[in-house]
């Protein structure tokens, strides 16, 4: 039964086809991007000598900073999928359906949406494989057939992006409420209280108690551990400290806010900060990590430490690795942008109506919620490449005069990324003007 | 001198094979409060929305007169036709739809700042026009955290802040009750025609109609009869 209905609900809705294909490009985009950088890989885990644990290390970071947004898009996927079907899916409940029937049809159509999106990704890190073949690490290049994944996990990665997907859905509809008389975000904002800061330093000082204890660590799995517990630890600090930290910034923008852009803006990030947090969260940690080893890299650079080829071509590979992990991490809030800015543009259709029957300009709409995507971008982007550099401060300074050209290609990255994120939001804008639109009959 | 508002002639709109409105004349006149009445579907709301700029009629023309000129809406571009809406209209719609995550004075306030306004100044107005609709000390909370009736409130103070010479209302008592509703028809009505502005107000409800100063009904796009509140019996059909 709940097949039937979901082919019969599998139609473009009012919002145009924008809503369905969003999902499916970013489900697209996202497996794209994890078959290329697990493609690249798989090469490490090849190599048996003296550097490779090195190389294998650093893929393991960058696939963990990858996954972040990733769950975020996941989940963001999910909440539009739900959205697009508003009415029906509330008819449906005025009709008799249960709420675990219309939960199953959502989280269905946000698998089968991943998985059409997967096969795509899969296909496109196909197509684009010859290209990545030709990146060099250790002298040479890769080669294609070492970036192409085995033809098991090929077949196998649209099932797990489709169950992935459906795993975020449900989670992503417990803030989603589904009755009879619509679909509607719960309007839950808790209060975010400082405590959270003190918690966040006590973490952060485990963490670094945790790096600064690495190096007696002997074995292979204990120093991933260890690492991998100091990178989460950061991690979760991030996430407890980031919606507070937007939530005050926010507060203070809209009490100085001059325009109605500015106030919309405000407005919006403190109607939900955790929400906001959850767009752009993923690129704090990207951006930490870069300035963190692009100071490293130069300064090792500049000082000749590397004086060897080997340990050359280990900093020249670092290097490759934070473009391409900063880049991917930028695409992918990119896309978790561009779904949750249709969602939310679909969510607040009547709204937007009737601010453009008011005669509010759609400029000055698309302003406000550009806004209120890029102002916590840079804030969190910005905000924790300063805190990487003032952490290294000395170090920092040394590299910005000795190695200036390692600091400036991670800075011009961080604005590309931002860019990136900025063109995800310029594509959804035909979803507003349609949302804005006077209402037929 | 016309001592007409708003003056509509020949207009028609139609959605695809359905068509909304078959040629309606129909003169607003300076100060009054007219309530547009019709079953779903009869061309109410589509009627309105062309009196004020904010659908293109496919044949016919609008005229709007205020202390500044007149102008011919229909022949205005959309951002121009935006401008107006903004500057010389006021709306309240069914639900309200305020921006839930602004405040009382927030929602008000932006309509001014839309125009131009420095925001204290906006505040200020906001604040005022608050207070005089019975929402003194609630100026500070959001729109979820006020009743069905105050919200509406908000929504005829937003409508109102900008001075509008002629306010439209979409069903602006649908989702109240009864006791709500009445109290909400007397803030609207003192507020447009008790200060001599104009008032359109688009209606399936009897009892709001009967409060305003004329009726139209329409039917399958035309007007289909005028009445006048003061004497019911010189009903005329169009």
């Amino acid at each position: 039964m709940i097949a039937r209905v979901a082919w019969l609900l599998a139609r473009p809705g009012s919002g145009g086809i924008a809503p369905t294909v969003l999902p499916v490009v970013a489900f697209g985009v996202v497996t794209a991007l994890l078959a290329i950088v697990a493609g690249g890989a798989q090469t490490f885990f090849t190599w048996n000598d003296d550097t490779a644990l090195i190389y294998q290390v650093l893929a393991v970071i960058a696939l963990v900073l990858l996954v972040v947004p990733l769950v975020s898009l996941g989940g963001a996927a999910a909440r539009l999928s739900a959205r697009r079907r508003d009415d029906r899916l509330a008819t449906l409940r005025l009709l008799g359906a249960t709420p675990a029937t219309v939960r199953t049809l959502a989280v269905l159509e946000a698998s089968v949406l991943a998985f059409v999106g997967a096969v795509a990704g899969v296909l496109a890190s196909l197509a684009v494989a010859p290209a990545i073949g030709l990146i060099h690490f250790r002298g040479e290049a890769l080669g294609t057939s070492a970036v192409v994944l085995p033809w098991y996990v090929l077949v196998a990665a649209p099932f797990a992006v489709a169950a992935l997907a459906a795993a975020s859905a449900v989670l992503g509809l417990r803030q989603v409420v589904i009755s009879p008389l619509g679909v509607r975000t719960r309007q839950d904002a808790p209060r975010l209280h400082w405590v959270r800061v003190l918690v966040g330093v006590g973490v952060v000082a485990l963490a670094y108690g945790i790096t600064s204890a690495i190096g007696v660590a002997q074995a292979a799995i204990l120093l991933v551990t260890m690492l991998a517990l100091a990178f989460g630890g950061t991690l979760a600090v991030l996430n407890l400290v980031g919606p507070w930290v937007l939530r005050l910034v926010a507060t203070a923008q809209a009490r100085r806010a001059k325009t109605p852009a500015r106030l919309l803006a405000a407005r919006s990030v403190l109607e939900s900060p955790k929400a906001a947090w959850r767009q752009v969260g993923g690129v704090a940690m990207t951006s930490f990590m870069a300035v963190f080893a692009g100071v490293g890299v130069g300064l090792l650079d500049a000082a000749g430490t590397g004086g060897d080829a080997e340990s050359q071509l280990l900093l020249e590979d670092i290097r490759t690795g934070i473009l391409i992990t900063v880049v991917g991490s930028f695409l992918m809030v990119a896309c978790s942008v561009g779904v949750n800015q249709a969602a939310a543009t679909l969510d607040r259709a009547d709204l937007y109506r009737s601010l453009d029957m008011l005669g509010m300009p759609i400029t000055t709409m698309d302003a406000a919620r550009r806004r209120a995507v890029m102002s916590p971008l840079l804030l969190t982007s910005v905000g924790s490449a300063v805190i990487a550099a003032v952490v290294l401060l000395p170090l920092t300074g040394i590299a910005l005069i000795i190695a200036p050209l390692s600091l400036v290609t991670v800075a011009a990255v961080l604005a590309a990324g931002v860019g990136i994120v900025w063109l995800g939001l310029v594509v959804t804008r035909p979803v507003l003007a349609r949302a804005a639109a006077p209402a037929v009959g | 001198m016309s001592s007409y508002v708003i003056e509509a002639s020949g207009l028609s709109k139609s959605f695809g094979s359905t068509t909304a409105l078959a040629g309606v004349d129909l003169s607003v006149r300076t100060g009054e409060s007219l309530a547009i009445m019709g079953a779903s579907g009869s061309g109410k709301t589509t009627l309105l929305h062309c009196l004020a700029g904010i659908t293109a009629p496919d044949t016919g023309t609008v005229g709007f007169r205020s202390g500044a000129g007149a102008v011919v809406v229909t022949g205005l571009s959309e951002r121009e036709r935006s401008r107006l809406r903004r500057e010389a209209f006021g709306f309240v719609f069914q639900q309200g739809l305020l921006i839930p995550e602004l405040t009382a004075i927030e929602n008000v306030a932006l309509a001014l700042m839309l125009n131009g306004m420095p925001r204290p100044a906006a505040e200020g107005y906001a604040r005022g026009w608050l207070a005089a609709l019975g929402l003194a000390g609630m100026e500070e909370r959001r729109i979820g955290q006020l009743s069905g009736g105050q919200a509406q409130r908000v929504a005829i103070a937003r409508a109102q802040v900008t001075g509008a010479s002629v306010v439209f209302a979409d069903e602006p008592t649908g989702a109240l009750d009864s006791h709500t509703s009445a109290e909400v028809m007397t803030a609207l009505l003192d507020s447009t025609t008790g200060q001599g502005r104009t008032l359109v107000v688009v209606t399936h409800d009897a009892e709001v109609a009967a409060r305003c100063s004329r009726i139209v009904d329409m039917r399958d796009g035309r007007i289909v009869g005028e009445r006048l509140r003061r004497s019911p019996e010189a009903e005329v059909t169009a």
